[in-house]
């Protein structure tokens, strides 16, 4: 017995190990991508579209972080790194090609009488510091916030913009995704929260209760994310170390173009403008 | 009058035990609960036989249950015959106080302390760039079998030094062989700790997500050989629920699908072991 385990142990190492030499005949081209965590799903699905019209071609695309994405560009284990965020300064010997725009903006119920908030005024509510819309300007009634549960990308980018710690924030509601907190939102007219602006405006769109307020007087339109005006926003970039050619090039072109701009927007993402 | 029961005194202990034990259960039954009730309305056969669309939110998750169940062989393949091994070098053939035995004994509970993200970084290091394998099942499964080898290792090894002496002591008197005593006797009798270690081991190793990002990855094709990378169900509900807007429906279904698959892992596990032990292993 203890021979026939062994044997099928060596066995069945080898049944799987050449498994990928005996289709060396139509081997395909890897392309390799890694990086931020927030872009990978964006680029499995524009990767899938690349590979539906060019079936010669396989793109591998691995998540782990916007840093990971930086390093395993330069150190050439991936063709491209996924950044969702500008480059640094020590990061300017890469090249980043834009695919989309994120940007976040604060949200209310459309009844809300409140048109503005200032930014002091929202650190305050965020805070916990103003705990009544009367004090902003709107009816008698207890604030509701709203606010994103840890790890979401959309949470940093608000704190940072905002220069708030997580910790002080001491929110009423604590939500996951954009469609959760304008759910949660439009059933709750004094309540406020923050979420991803595509997101928020196609919802909107649809009649969703919600509006959309401007951060630092700059209205939050898809076009103002798009040329760069609105404050809170980031690009998500594709990175390479080299001036890219080839398939590499191809598949860059192909996420920049007019193809994906569906793809962009079903991820609640801002494409670029055209 | 019972000798077990609790005297009256012991009420107010007693009642502090089973409220600590009724509040376990409560979590466990909450925890079922949500899952179900979240999860169970998306489960069909569509959802188990088809491919993940729109990065998870449509579709299904048959790639992914496929790369999950790969990853879980190559661990147990790998980690299994090693472990073996090892616990029967620790058990039978090194003096519990030796000084090798001692400092393999603290290497492994050293290791099997060690974050599951570490091992991650090194299966990353290890197997995927420095032997080549890239992102690829290979790589998961071996990294995972580093990972839970130190868990099988001591509760194998504990489990055959809890044979009784007269277990050994008869068999030699009636002249069988080492190999034959081990087979028919002390393995059989370490059964019940191989299954402990393996219902550990295994849980640890399909619930695991750090260390499969770094090492199997994140494609979420259909795994063409153990090279390819593959997507375990681990990371694609940590996936769904933290990076995918409008991904919470699927990542409870998974959640559910990844829990009856580990009731059926563990249910099987417990079947072979206690067969295994009641036959030897000259089945």
């Amino acid at each position: 017995m203890l021979k026939i385990l062994l044997l099928f142990w060596v066995l069945s190492l080898q049944i799987f190990l050449p498994q990928h030499t005996h289709a060396a005949g139509k081997e395909k081209t890897h392309l390799v991508l890694t990086g931020s965590s927030t872009v990978a799903p964006l680029v499995s699905e524009i990767a899938r579209l690349f590979e539906d019209s060019h079936p010669e071609i396989q793109v591998d695309v691995q998540s782990g972080g916007s840093s990971r994405g930086i390093a395993d560009a330069r150190r050439g284990l991936a063709e491209i790194g996924l950044v969702s965020r500008d480059l640094k300064e020590n990061e300017k010997d890469l090249k980043a090609f834009s695919i989309a725009f994120d940007g976040i903006t604060i949200i209310l119920h459309r009844d809300n009488p409140v048109k503005k908030l200032s930014n002091a005024e929202i650190v305050a509510i965020y805070q916990g510091k103003i705990k009544n819309w009367e004090k902003v300007g709107g009816h008698d009634a207890p604030i509701t916030v709203i606010n994103k549960s840890a790890g979401h990308s959309t949470l940093e980018l608000f704190t940072a913009y905002f220069k708030l710690k997580s910790t002080e924030i001491h929110p009423d509601v604590i939500i996951g995704d954009n469609a959760q907190g304008i759910k949660t939102l439009s059933g709750n007219p004094d309540a406020i929260a923050y979420v991803s602006i595509g997101a928020a405006a196609l919802e909107a769109e649809l009649g969703t209760p919600i509006k959309l307020l401007p951060v630092a007087n700059i209205s939050p339109t898809l076009e103002n994310v798009q040329n760069g005006r609105f404050p809170i926003r980031r690009p998500l970039n594709l990175v390479t170390q080299k001036k890219p050619t080839g398939w590499v090039l191809r598949f860059i072109q192909f996420a920049r173009s007019k193809d994906v701009r569906a793809v962009i927007q079903e991820q609640y993402f801002v494409p670029l403008p055209e | 009058m019972n000798r077990l029961a609790p005297a009256k005194n012991e009420g107010f202990a007693g009642f502090v035990l089973w409220s600590v034990a009724a509040f376990i259960v409560a979590v466990f039954a909450w925890l079922m609960a949500d899952i179900l009730i979240h999860g169970a309305a998306q489960i069909s056969w569509d959802f188990l036989s088809t491919a993940p669309e729109k990065a998870g939110r449509r579709g299904g998750i048959l790639p992914i249950l496929v790369s999950t169940l790969l990853i879980m062989g190559v661990c147990l393949l790998a980690a299994l015959p090693i472990a073996l091994g090892t616990a029967i070098l620790l058990a039978e053939f090194t003096p519990e106080k030796s000084a090798f035995g001692r400092m393999v004994r603290r290497a492994l509970d050293v290791l099997a302390g060690v974050p599951s993200i570490v091992f991650g970084l090194f299966g990353n290091a290890f197997f995927s760039v420095y032997l080549g394998l890239g992102f690829s099942i290979l790589s998961g499964g071996l990294t995972l079998a580093c990972m839970i080898l130190p868990l099988l290792i001591r509760t194998l090894e504990a489990g055959l030094r809890a044979n009784p002496a007269r277990d050994r002591l008869a068999a030699a008197a009636l002249g069988l062989s080492y190999g034959a005593s081990l087979r028919h006797i002390l393995l059989p009798g370490a059964a019940p700790a191989l299954l402990a270690g393996l219902l550990l081991g295994g849980g640890r190793a399909i619930a695991e997500t750090a260390a499969l990002v770094y090492t199997s990855g994140y494609v979420d094709r259909m795994p063409g050989s153990l090279l390819d990378s593959g997507r375990a169900l681990s990371v694609h509900i940590f996936d769904l629920s933290m990076n995918v807007p409008g991904g919470d429906q699927n990542a409870y279904a998974s959640a559910l699908v990844l829990i009856v698959l580990l009731f059926i892992v563990n249910v099987t596990t417990a079947g072979i072991v206690s067969r295994w032990r009641k036959t030897g292993l000259a089945i």
